[in-house]
């Protein structure tokens, strides 16, 4: 037995003496049945024989293949085929096997009962042939007919269905002679060939029911060992000699049958067996008693491949139909091999023997590498380490003839060999060789609104574009949207924006102004006289005060008895903080419905409307910040209002959290809202989407001075994905139009390179542009050594070249190595291999004009034009009762007419503006203190908390430290919470309304200190002074909280502390009257 | 619309076998029987002959373009056994490496995303897979993963860089922790997955079995930020199958028929945008390929010589179902 020369590309073996025949092509898995050969004896002398199955389990790495089916028979079989008949396209019926017996009997197995283990495997039985059947052949076009071949020159054509009964081809050829071979032919289905060891091949034509034609070289000398039809050209054929004297294989083709047309030399002595494959025609398998297994293409006569065999002859060849790669030999030393044309696998230790040695030491080989344990190996194994070589040529079944690839920018590459025939003797034209770049365009909707996008944003026609929107909205929401993103647009946007929201600002008015008609008839007229009372009763005591000039007692009283309106008026008059200390006392006893409201608006706490009121309510919350907020506010409330509709609201609400930011400007916040409700994925779901954001942007950079360039994490997102889908429609330049400019992010960045690149602009004399968003990695040439550039090469750290992410490619450009001559040629004081070159950032030279995303640049100037052309003076604040207490902003509101601060204003440039008075409401007084609304001016928009209306768009510079307070330090954190707490534990307990208010203003007025700790303006020893307090409130000593209260009124500046004090001495003594 | 916008005339000599476009679109690299590999300059709708590369001795089966972060770096892969590199260097395009380390036919070559560096995953005849990585100074280390495929592997393709358990980027300066895996084709019918141990020793994940033929071609979908991977495949048997795995874990991955085609099916290829497939078939017939919005693959255009309608149907479907 010698294991040792093994050829590294057999795959399975099994030791059997036997016939062979694998399962049809259509058949899966693969299987190959043996029958006990009738010609050999085995080893044992046995007479017994047996049908068997085995499955060609590559997944397998063991030589053994793994047996299905045994079936003991009392036949052994000089021809075993395995037909498809009766064979479902999905392989599920496996045929029928067909064996020649020794006796003149034909067999036919149903191999799936022999492997189901079915006693009754024979589905039918025939001997009508004299002597042994040695030739068997299955029509390819007709499964259910096949042909046989025997002894007395005995030619059956039998009909699976009905096999009682065979026909013949035609009339015995005569003389006499044994039939070794039959086979059909392979195009043209109703011709048949058989050969005998005569050296004679005779061609039937079933049709005819005759031989058409004898094919013979007249040598005597051929002796039919093998007959196989060419795959492809009807007229031709091969035959084998198994003659010694004459070990040749004969190429025929029936048009010139007076020679061979091609004669194959190629074994030392006679052929045994031969296989043409029906993969490739150019290979024909053949193994002579030479011992050797050959395949060579007989329309050359060329030796592709010669099989490493051991010494022994091989009687039977056959490739597998299924796997075009895999054949099986039988050899008289009794085995059967299964073999790869393709090269073997690369260890030459996968032998049965070692496998089984092997196994007693358990799992060798875990991971499937193929290496069992390397004590194992034979000494012998090692020397003979030659390479098999493949086929000489590449087999048909690997030269892909097809491909289609996709590439960047939608682009799709493809290719297609046409097939062709190879005629003999005709010479193949030369086929032209074309690849097609093809541009592939599936979202032709998305493409043609983003154009739409395009022209608006660079045609700067964003009304008629928003109106075609709405008009084309096919919901109400939508429409919605679109109104409000065209109000942006618009003059007068807040006042556009409450009539969207259903408030019309002029129906009001007119009712107000009725109402004032009304009154205006009752006052008294100017010049008539009035009495003053002096009585001792409330009037009286009003009248004292007044004329002693105490307001204070005279609002006292009049509040008493419940004058409101006249409490107000004196109020008015006794300045500012008499009047906030009125409003309060009025607001703590009227206690109507709309109190809230009024509250709000007189106080011009909005943030207390938009925090609190019902959801339901959120257009009239919105309106109201839309009519009163201020400018540096509004945004936040808007926003405010937006995030509770989007967290606490139903669905429904949660999409008109949208509508909120598209007021707030808020892009980023759109985004993510949007985003939320909506299935992002498809094209036109985010061209939705981008068609709103690109327009809220123009919008807020057109009224805004702020940064509008800078682009949120979510949006850059969403921007980058348009672009990219942008790009694989094809549409580079429109990507590149979308993708944000100003940002850092890494994917961005590239992404842009990419489009840049892909534009295809050529850069003259630069085949590589040294500008990658990425570092460059140098890959140096081929073996080490010292090669000139290498060795001058200073070494470089290895992960210089191999970030592994621990240097994400930076968006700077950073460059290694000398990739590109210009790099290279500039002076650096690096080394000269491996320079680490800051190459400056892209520069846009394509970027295409008036895009999205530019930035509000000064000399854009003229465009914004508009706005002031159009400008409504922003409504001046006509009332001081409108003014929060000590609210900075307003107060610089009030002040009398001043330059405006340049600094505010920078960004809109006196020069671009026209009318010459653009601040004018802003620098207008405002109204003069002391005077009752209604004398200030006699415009109904002059009302208590007059409209600001578009002053947003300008004041909106203004510092804004409002929106964004600094956060408590954390150490004085404890004050806040300290004091809340109390506060929230008095007004548990406190019972009547007045306690109740007077805890609800403390806390309000404890702000100031909250605020006063925000700016660390604090002197220290009130800071310790408080947080003494502090502790005390912790251990409910409130008399003690209440003299260090003492000691810090007493001992430091009462401007810093006026503010709170007073009010934390309330909150104290409440707490030590009510004992919480 | 599937329209030519360019028809370069390659001037092989024989069968071409793959035809690739660089990282930006603007070059293609043609291989063919002839044994030789071409670049062509296509910027503008040109077509000029960078580059005529000789030094395979067989049929060239597949080209790959290394990412553009490398320099301008080209794989081939032949019937002669060998995978040779090129490099352009100054202008010209040359030899960097040859790879010998296959006993048979090497058919598949595919770079690794450049995250991990300059990787590069062979698949032979000889049912090997080998991985080429580039260690610095003209180095090139061989990985080996011996009887992948029984009688040979014919395609490779890597999955997308992503950290496993993240979807969005980690912060940067940290180190993400990718997991390489790349999936394989092969003559025993088989799609098998690979995954780097930690020790850097690959090992196989998962074998997927659906198909009855060779395994011709596998290609993993591009990433686009779903949780979902997807690979598609393609068999002698005609059928081709995308798999999707949902589960972090990445082991439960189901097949769904594409279509099943009446001719072998050579080979698929992914959008950029993941979500168009174009496959090739032995019947010559190039077919685009969509998921509809309730999961069902449609076929949206035939493509003959570069050109096709395409079928709106599948995006309307969508449209209805917003």
């Amino acid at each position: 037995m010698n294991f040792i020369l093994q050829s590294r590309m057999k795959l399975k073996e099994v030791d059997r003496t036997a016939m062979q025949a694998w399962s049809p092509a259509q058949n899966h898995p693969i299987y190959l049945a043996t029958g006990t050969s009738a010609q050999q004896l085995d080893a044992t002398f046995s007479t017994s024989a047996s049908l068997e199955i085995f499955e060609l389990d590559l997944s397998d790495p063991s030589l053994d293949m793994k047996s299905c089916a045994t079936f003991s028979s009392s036949h052994r079989y000089h021809k075993l085929i395995w037909g498809p008949h009766k064979m479902d396209s999905k392989g599920n019926i496996s045929g029928v096997l067909i064996a020649g017996g020794e006796n003149g009997n034909i067999i036919l197995y149903d191999p799936s009962k022999i492997i189901t283990g079915d006693k009754e495997v024979v589905i039918a039985q025939n001997d009508k042939h004299t002597g042994p059947v040695r030739a068997l052949d299955v029509n390819i076009f007709q499964t259910n007919l096949v042909a046989s071949g025997a002894n007395e020159s005995e030619i059956y054509i039998w009909d699976l269905n009905n096999f009682a009964t065979p026909m013949t081809p035609g009339a015995k050829t005569q003389p006499p002679e044994d039939i070794s071979c039959i086979a059909w032919n392979r195009q043209v289905q109703h011709i048949l060939a058989s050969a005998s060891p005569s050296g004679r091949a005779t061609v039937w034509d079933l049709r005819k029911n005759e031989p058409i034609i004898k094919v013979s070289d007249h040598s005597n000398r051929m002796h039919c060992s093998g007959l196989a039809w060419h795959p492809d050209v009807a007229t031709q054929m091969v035959l084998a000699s198994e003659d010694d004297r004459l070990p040749v294989v004969q190429m025929w083709d029936l048009r010139f049958a007076s020679s061979p047309l091609r004669v194959l030399e190629n074994h030392a002595r006679g052929i045994l067996a031969i296989a043409w494959s029906m993969a490739d025609p150019e290979l024909l398998l053949s193994c002579g008693k030479d011992a050797k297994i050959l395949c060579s293409n007989p329309n050359t006569g060329e030796v592709l491949y010669e099989l490493p065999t051991n010494t022994q002859w091989c009687f039977d060849i056959q490739w597998c139909p299924r796997n075009p790669a895999v054949l099986s030999a039988a050899s008289f030393d009794g085995r059967i091999s299964i073999y790869s044309i393709m090269g073997g696998s690369t260890d030459g230790l996968r032998q049965k023997q070692v496998d089984k040695l092997s196994s007693s030491f358990g799992n060798l080989d875990p991971f499937g590498t193929g290496q069992p344990l390397p004590p194992l190996q034979i000494p012998q194994q090692t020397t003979p380490h030659s390479i098999v070589l493949p086929l000489k040529k590449p087999p048909k079944w690997i030269r892909r003839p097809v491909g289609a690839s996709f590439s960047f920018g939608g682009k799709l590459v493809t290719f297609a060999n046409v097939r062709t025939q190879p005629q003999p003797g005709a010479e193949q034209q030369p086929q032209p060789h074309h690849v097609f770049i093809s541009q592939v365009v599936t979202e032709k909707e998305f493409l043609c609104r983003s154009d739409q996008l395009q022209q608006a944003v660079q045609s700067q026609g964003f009304v008629s574009y928003c109106q075609k929107k709405i008009e084309a909205s096919q919901t109400e929401f939508e429409k919605h949207v679109w109104s409000f993103l065209k109000v942006n647009f618009e003059d007068d946007s807040r006042g556009k924006y409450l009539e969207l929201l259903g408030y019309r600002k002029e129906d009001l008015g007119k009712k107000l102004i009725k109402e004032e008609k009304q009154e205006s008839e009752f006052l008294p007229a100017a010049g008539e006289t009035f009495n003053i009372s002096i009585s001792g009763d409330i009037d009286g005591l009003i009248t004292q005060a007044l004329l002693t000039g105490n307001f204070e007692s005279a609002v006292d009283l009049c509040l008493h008895d419940n004058r409101m309106a006249d409490a107000i008026i004196l109020a008015i008059a006794g300045g500012q903080e008499l009047l906030a200390r009125t409003q309060k006392k009025y607001f703590a006893k009227s206690q109507s419905k709309i109190t809230r409201l009024i509250t709000a608006v007189v106080m011009r706490n909005w943030k207390e409307i938009v925090e609190s009121c019902d959801l339901k309510n959120w257009r009239e919350a919105l309106a109201a910040v839309l009519t009163y907020a201020k400018p540096d506010e509004f945004s936040a409330l808007c926003d405010l209002l937006g995030t509770r509709l989007e967290s606490e609201g139903d669905s429904l609400l949660q999409t008109q959290a949208c509508l909120c930011y598209i007021c707030a400007g808020n892009v980023e916040k759109l985004v993510a809202c949007w985003t939320k409700a909506q299935d992002g994925s498809s094209p036109l779901s985010l061209q939705d989407l981008i068609e709103k954001v690109v327009i809220l942007r123009k919008a807020v950079q057109l009224t805004q001075a702020t940064d509008a360039n800078t682009v949120g994490v979510l949006l850059a997102e969403k921007m980058s994905q348009y672009a990219s889908l942008l790009a694989a429609q094809g549409s580079i330049a429109a990507a590149l139009a979308f993708l944000p400019e100003s940002t850092n992010q890494p994917n961005i960045v590239q992404l842009r390179d990419r489009l840049c690149r892909a534009q295809g602009d050529p850069v003259p004399g630069q085949q590589e542009s040294p500008r990658a968003p990425y570092e460059r990695h140098h890959v140096s040439k081929g073996r080490p050594g010292p090669v000139a550039g290498h060795a001058q090469m200073p070494r470089a750290p290895a992960q210089q070249y191999y970030p592994h992410g621990e240097n994400p490619p930076p968006p700077g450009f950073v460059m290694h190595g000398n990739v590109s001559p210009n790099v290279a040629a500039a002076p650096l004081p690096t080394s000269p291999g491996h320079m680490h070159t800051q190459v400056p950032p892209y520069p846009q030279p394509q970027r295409p004009q008036n895009g999205w995303n530019d930035p509000p640049a000064l000399n854009r100037g003229p465009k914004k034009k508009k706005m002031p052309e159009n400008f409504t003076p922003p409504v001046p604040i006509t009332s001081p009762i409108m003014n929060p207490l000590g609210d900075p902003q307003s107060q610089m509101l009030q002040q009398p007419p001043a330059p405006v601060p340049l600094s505010s204003h920078a960004s809109f440039p006196q020069p671009h503006l026209a009318g010459g008075q653009p601040f004018r409401g802003i620098q207008q007084p405002l109204s003069q203190p002391g005077m009752p609304p209604s004398f200030s001016k006699p415009n109904i928009e002059g009302a208590p908390g007059a409209p600001i209306g578009n002053t947003m768009q300008h004041v909106q510079s203004l510092p804004t430290e409002k929106i964004t307070k600094k956060p408590i330090p954390d150490e004085h954190l404890i004050l806040k919470t300290t004091f809340e707490d109390l506060i929230q534990r008095c007004l548990s307990s406190a019972t009547d309304p007045q306690t109740k208010r007077k805890l609800d203003d403390a806390s309000k007025r404890l702000e100031f200190l909250y605020d006063k700790l925000r700016e660390q303006t604090l002197s220290p020893t009130i800071i310790n002074g408080l947080h003494n307090i502090a502790r005390s409130i912790e251990t409910r000593n409130y008399s003690e909280g209440l003299t260090i209260h003492t000691h810090i009124v007493s001992t430091s500046n009462f401007s810093e502390t006026s503010a709170f004090m007073p009010v934390l001495k309330v909150v104290l003594t409440q707490a030590n009257k009510l004992g919480v | 619309m599937v329209s030519v916008i360019n028809t370069v005339d390659t001037s092989h000599e024989d069968m071409i076998h793959d035809a690739q476009m660089d990282y930006y679109g603007t070059r293609l690299a043609t291989c063919s029987s002839d044994r030789s590999v071409k670049i062509f300059d296509v910027r503008n709708g040109g077509q000029i002959l960078v580059a005529d590369l000789r030094g395979h001795e067989g049929p060239v089966w597949q080209v790959a373009w290394a990412h553009p972060m490398y320099g301008n770096i080209l794989a081939s892969c032949s019937y002669d056994r060998k995978v040779i590199i090129w490099k352009e260097e100054n202008g010209t395009w040359e030899k960097t490496h040859e790879h010998t380390g296959h006993d048979s036919s090497v058919n598949s070559v595919c770079w690794a995303p450049h995250d991990y560096g300059l990787i590069l995953a062979c698949g032979s005849s000889d049912g090997a897979i080998s991985l080429l990585t580039y260690t610095g100074l003209g180095q090139w280390e061989v990985k080996k993963i011996n009887n992948a495929h029984t009688i040979g592997c014919n395609a490779v393709s890597w999955a997308p860089a992503v950290v496993p358990g993240s979807l969005i980027d980690q912060p940067s300066g940290q180190k993400p922790n990718y997991i390489k895996k790349f999936a394989s084709g092969g003559c025993d019918n088989l799609i098998k997955l690979w995954k780097e141990e930690e020790d850097g020793q690959w090992k196989e994940e998962q074998k997927l079995e659906a198909h009855s033929d060779w395994v011709r071609d596998v290609a993993w979908a591009p990433s686009i930020g779903l949780p979902t991977s997807t690979i598609a495949s393609c068999s002698q048997d005609g059928r081709v199958f995308i798999w999707t795995c949902d589960d972090a874990s990445g082991n439960t991955w189901s097949p769904k028929l594409l279509h099943k085609f009446n001719d072998v099916v050579w080979h698929v290829s992914w959008s950029i945008t993941a979500n168009i497939l174009a496959v090739s078939g032995g019947d010559n017939k190039v077919t685009l390929w969509k998921e509809s919005v309730d999961g069902q693959w449609v076929c949206i255009s035939d493509v003959n010589k570069g050109q096709g309608p395409v079928s709106t149907s599948v995006t309307e479907g969508q449209q209805n179902e917003q």
